[in-house]
This record gives structure tokens, C-alpha cells and sequence, in this order.
């Protein structure tokens, strides 16, 4: 498997969607829903990322609670797949290439993608950053590099 | 003789009355001193064959590795830490290893694996072959192949296995059963190579040999075709149609890919090949649905136990170099507590008048601790300041020239570096709190910025009990392993 060809979240139960770039119109919704939805975790401090997964990889309690809210998350940006991207890969840790661990990079299974406000501009993979962003659900398939998640952040910033 | 006795006993009757004599004798410390010694005095060498023997290897659990995870798992059990005893600690004999390979004064876990399993030392990636080859070149493999002592024990009567918490494939338990010009040729090899099988292939086929009696780990996709799926939906990675798990299956192996599998394998003598995921097993702070790697030891030695000629058991704790590779000691230090649990187990579950049981590791990390730190801090958080008028530290943390905290473990090396590309390669450490710290995937800041933090050349240590397990002694290098193991098995 190509790392660009990851897979982000459960198994899906079907073939997933391919959309030309992030669903505006689906993002446009749950923006909407987030204006009448409380933003707990700003409140309380970010969300840990490994909290949106349950110990056998499916979804948390917690990141259910949270769908169409927005939320912040503290993570690391994974090297971008492509230039000029509007999305990235957030990490738990950082995305450490481990020669004497794996023959070729992989992706751990917990991780999130991040579909931004603006065009991303690279943070280093290991400097610790807070996104912030309505938690979506739901199979995607990302045209331009093949990057399938099942969960994501969308209209978000970071920083 | 009878002098010789006559006068250690009044030599020793005169060192015991002396040291009750002095005014310390009351204090706890000098009372433990005084044990330790009437202890070591009453250590006997135990010269007896080696029915069984089993070797457990801790990846990337040198000195410091092992120290950080001798203080965690005593402040879990309720202590300060620094007095704790790990399983294999207290074994009676104990020596360090100098682990480099032929070409590398930092060694990878195959050449190390290598040395412990085939008595010699051999290039770095290199697997059950002498230095004469070139690592990734088939063409130099004729006549390079060395024996491992999973063979010699199976061609001498006894049934042998390997347990693992890495794929089965990875160096350290391929080092037991597989001849690889490259560690990585796990699931294939390059086009053109004919002198060897991929590394998966050679354990199915050490299998139905007979070589390997039980194999468990992770390493699920490098016996299934790309074309297929596997029990929990991940994709293959050999030729399309090729399923060695089938075709182990046809030849009489079990196969047990998850905990309730693994619960229900026969105990009988059936060869069992366990593969509980696709790829690495599950870090211990994260494991679900697959046994631990003490439950692993425990199923193996039960089955092997059933050979009447004995057995020998390799058992590799794989993660302990992952999780330090990522910088992040609070994988590391559970990890090697899953790992004392495993050597605990085994000792439980044998006989040290003929077992003989080698704790060791292959290689060391770029680990290292800092200064001045007060008794009881949190091994994975901040260096708390030492009481001056108490035992356990004072609560505050110790600060460095730059006013910010530091913790007690750190990294020289890795993805944890304070130096940033985004600021041509300047550092400011970042603030850091003890909640930081201590969670459970704070990355340990370091100097030196790489993806992946580094194995590094020290020494480590050797741990051993049993039959001949006097022989490990002093400092020495990593390829005497296999030789003591061998004495042991073959003595009288």
C-alpha cells in the first residue's frame, strides 16, 4: 500500500464516494450545525487524538458525541502529501520514518484528516500544532492524491 | 579441602562479627548490604545439561533502556522506583555484551540477532550469513550460511520455537529459523534471486520441517498474496494468489490469529503458527484482542514442554525498540514490563535445575538522563528538585539556563529535537509541563533532529539463570551467547 493510499478510520462499509475536493456543500451543513452545537472541547481543552478511536480502531464514544461540531485537536502535521494541498494528515506523534521498524512508510491507524480553510502552508512534522475544525464522518476519497479517510476535519485552520 | 572450608568459615564468622560491630550495623542499608553478601556467598554453580533453554530478547533494551523501565514499573507498583527489581534482576549472574556488527559500531538487530543465535558476528541486515556477503546482493550468499540454534537444537531432539510481539519475520526471530542476504526480504525477494527463499517462506518450511514447533507474532501479510485480505481486512503483501497461511494449514499447522483463537490452540504437540496482526503486534498500552507476550511464552513452553528431549524457545519483545525509535519512553517502559511479566512467566514455568533461561538485548538506543533529580521522579515526566531534609523529591521542578523544566529521560537523537527546519535548524525548547510529559504520547525532546531516533553502540547487559549460566560473565562479546547456550545443552 502507497502511504498516499492510506486508509483513515474503520473499514468502510462500502466503496467510498470520490468527490472532486472537499464536499462544500456537506461542509457548508455542518458548518451550520456547528453554530447551534456547543463547542465543548474549546472549552474544556483540546481533544487527544488517539481519544477519537476505540482501542480496536473503531470509533470513540466521544468522537461520535462530537460529529458536525467544532472541535480542537493537538497533533503534528504529516509531511503533505502534495504541494499546494488543502488538506493534511494530522499525527498523534510524529510521523517518524523508521527504517529498522518498517521496510517503507506507513501510516499509524489513528490518525485524522484535515481539510482546510486555506491552502496549506507545511508546519515541520514535529512541532506540536492545534487545528480546529467541524468533525465529520463519513467515506472520502481525495481525487488529486487517492487519500481515503473516514473521518476528517473540515473548514479548519491551524496553528 | 577441609582447610580451605575451615578457614572461609572463620573468615567469614570474622567479617560478619566485625560488621556488627561498626555503628551502621543498625541501619537498613547496611542490613540489605550484609543479605546481599550472605546471598552471593551461598551462590552455587549449577554444572548441570541444559535440558531446556530459553533466550529472551528485549530489542533496543540496553543499560539505560532497561534502567528508565526498572524506575517506571516501581513507581506503578507504588514505590519511588529506583529500588525496584525487574524479573531478570534478580537473577544470580550477569555480564555486558558488546554488541557491534562486523561493519558497524552501531549495530541493526539481524547482525545482533546473528551473533546470538549462529556464535558469529556478521555484517549489519544480515541474517544467518557471515560477513562474506554483501548485504541485498543474492549473488554472495554460496556458501555463507550459518546454522542457527533453533537447527542444531531440532537436529539434536528438541522442539524449538519462536515468540515475538514484532512481525515473526523481523530480524531478531528471523535470526532463528532464516538465511537472508537482507532483512527486508521478508515477504519477497528481488527479481533474479534464486539462492534464497523470502524470509516468510523459510519459516513455513522450517515448519513443516519440524525445525519450529510453535511460531507467534505479528507479520500477517507477509504470508498472504496482495490480492488477499486477511482476517481483519488488511491486504497482503506477496506475489497475487500466494497464501502460505493455507498452505501451512495443509500441512498440519495450526493457525491462531486472534485472542480467542489463541486461547483455544492445541496444547498436544501440533505445530501452531500464530499471527495476531498484520503487521507489528500491538504496543501493550494498546493492545486489544491479542494475548500478551507473557501469555505467548507460557502457550509456547507448554507445547514445547511435551518433547521428551527438551526444548529451546526463542522470545523477543520487538516494541521496546519501536516505541524508543519514536522517542516516545511511555510505550517503551510498558513494553518492557509486558517483557519482565514474559521472563517472570518462564521462570515460573520451569525448572532451574535444567533450564537454562538468557535474558539479554541486542542493542542499545540514543537514550539519556539528566541531572540533578530528586528520589521518586516520574521517570517519564520532570526532574524534580532532592530534599535536603527528606527522602522523596521536593515537588519543584529542576530548571535548566533557560528557566524552562526538563525531564529526567531524553533522546540525543530523533523526531523529539528542539531543532526546527522552519527555523534553518535554530532550537528553542518549547515549555513543557509535567501533564505533558507523562502522557502517553509525549515524545521526549532531543538534540539531534532525525524521523526516527537511533539505535546506539553501548553496551548490554546479560541476565542469566541455570545450568552453565556462571559462564556469562565479565564483559563479552554478543556471539559468546550462542556458544555458552550450546555448552550448556551439550554438557556431560
Amino acid at each position: 500500500m502507497k502511504h498516499w493510499q492510506a486508509r483513515i478510520g474503520p473499514a468502510p462499509a462500502q466503496e467510498p464516494s470520490t468527490v472532486p475536493h472537499l464536499d462544500r456543500r456537506n461542509a457548508l451543513n455542518l458548518t451550520a450545525a456547528a453554530l447551534v452545537a456547543p463547542s465543548l472541547s474549546l472549552a474544556d481543552g483540546p481533544i487527544r487524538l488517539r481519544d477519537l478511536y476505540d482501542r480496536n480502531g473503531g470509533f470513540s464514544p466521544l468522537a461520535r458525541d462530537h460529529k458536525g461540531q467544532r472541535v480542537e485537536i493537538a497533533g503534528y502535521m504529516a509531511p503533505p502529501l502534495k504541494a499546494n494541498a488543502w488538506f493534511f494528515v494530522l499525527t498523534k506523534m510524529p510521523m517518524a520514518v523508521c527504517p529498522f521498524c518498517e521496510t517503507e512508510a506507513e501510516w499509524p491507524e489513528d490518525i485524522l484528516a484535515v481539510y482546510t480553510k486555506r491552502q496549506v502552508k507545511p508546519v515541520p512534522f514535529n512541532v506540536k500544532i492545534k487545528t480546529r475544525g467541524i468533525l465529520a464522518f463519513g467515506a472520502l476519497r481525495d481525487p488529486e492524491t487517492g487519500f481515503l479517510s473516514l473521518i476528517r476535519l473540515v473548514d479548519a485552520t491551524y496553528g | 579441602m577441609f582447610q580451605k572450608i575451615t578457614a572461609a568459615l572463620v573468615g567469614l564468622t570474622y567479617t560478619t562479627a566485625l560488621a556488627h560491630e561498626l555503628s551502621q550495623a543498625s541501619n537498613e542499608w547496611f542490613a540489605s548490604g550484609q543479605a546481599a553478601l550472605q546471598a552471593a556467598l551461598a551462590k552455587q554453580v549449577n554444572t548441570n545439561t541444559a535440558r531446556n533453554m530459553i533466550i529472551l530478547i528485549s530489542d533496543g533494551n540496553g543499560v539505560g533502556t532497561n534502567y528508565a523501565s526498572r524506575l517506571w514499573a516501581g513507581q506503578q507498583a507504588g514505590g519511588y522506583g529506583e529500588d525496584h527489581v525487574q524479573a531478570h534482576e534478580a537473577f544470580p549472574n550477569l555480564a555486558l555484551v558488546k554488541t557491534y556488527n562486523t561493519n558497524a559500531q552501531t549495530p541493526d538487530s539481524a547482525g545482533t540477532g546473528t551473533a546470538m543465535m549462529s556464535g558469529i558476528k556478521t555484517k549489519a541486515g544480515i541474517v544467518g550469513m557471515n560477513a562474506n556477503v554483501n548485504r541485498g546482493d543474492c549473488a554472495t550468499i554460496a556458501g555463507n550460511t550459518v546454522a542457527t540454534m533453533n537447527e542444531i537444537m531440532a537436529a539434536a531432539g528438541k522442539a524449538t520455537g519462536v515468540v515475538s510481539t514484532a512481525r515473526i519475520t523481523h530480524a531478531t526471530p528471523a535470526s532463528a529459523y532464516s538465511h537472508s542476504v537482507d532483512r527486508n526480504f521478508e515477504a519477497r525477494v528481488p527479481k533474479g534471486c534464486t539462492q534464497q527463499a523470502d524470509i516468510a517462506t523459510q519459516l513455513i518450511e522450517a515448519m513443516k520441517a519440524g525445525t519450529i514447533a510453535v511460531a507467534m507474532g505479528g507479520g500477517r501479510r507477509n504470508f498472504l498474496g496482495k490480492d488477499l485480505t486477511d482476517e481483519e481486512g488488511k491486504s497482503g503483501r506477496r506475489a497475487e494468489g500466494e497464501n502460505l497461511i493455507a498452505a501451512a494449514q495443509a500441512n498440519g499447522i495450526a493457525y491462531v490469529w486472534d485472542q480467542a483463537t489463541f486461547e483455544a490452540l492445541p496444547l498436544d504437540g501440533t505445530p501452531v503458527l500464530g499471527l495476531f496482526e498484520a503487521s507489528h503486534m500491538k504496543y501493550e498500552a494498546d493492545r486489544s484482542d491479542e494475548p500478551s507476550l507473557a501469555e505467548m511464552t507460557a502457550a509456547a513452553i507448554k507445547m514445547l514442554q511435551g518433547n521428551y528431549a527438551g526444548f529451546f524457545l526463542q522470545v523477543e519483545a520487538g516494541r521496546v525498540d519501536h516505541a524508543n525509535h519514536g522517542g516516545n519512553l511511555a510505550r517503551v517502559v510498558r513494553d518492557q514490563k509486558a517483557f519482565a511479566d514474559a521472563v517472570a512467566m518462564a521462570d515460573a514455568l520451569t525448572d532451574d535445575a535444567d533450564t537454562l533461561i538468557v535474558v539479554t538485548a541486542d542493542h542499545e538506543h540514543a537514550i539519556a538522563f539528566n541531572g540533578y533529580c530528586g528520589r521518586g521522579s516520574d521517570i517519564l515526566g520532570l526532574c524534580m528538585g532532592i530534599n535536603s531534609a527528606g527522602v522523596e523529591h521536593t515537588g519543584k521542578p529542576v530548571t535548566a539556563s533557560d528557566d524552562k523544566p526538563y525531564t529526567v529521560a531524553g533522546y540525543l537523537n530523533g523526531a523529539g529535537s528542539v531543532l526546527r527546519e522552519d527555523m534553518n535548524w535554530a532550537g528553542v525548547r518549547p515549555p513543557l509541563t509535567q501533564e505533558e510529559a507523562t502522557d502517553l504520547d509525549y515524545v521526549q525532546q532531543a538534540l539531534i533532529p532525525r524521523s526516527s531516533e537511533t539505535h546506539s553502540g553501548e553496551d548490554v547487559a546479560i541476565y542469566a539463570k541455570g545450568p552453565w549460566a556462571h559462564l556469562f560473565d565479565g564483559t563479552i562479546e554478543q556471539n559468546v551467547i550462542f556458544h555458552v547456550m550450546l555448552h550448556a545443552a551439550t554438557a556431560n
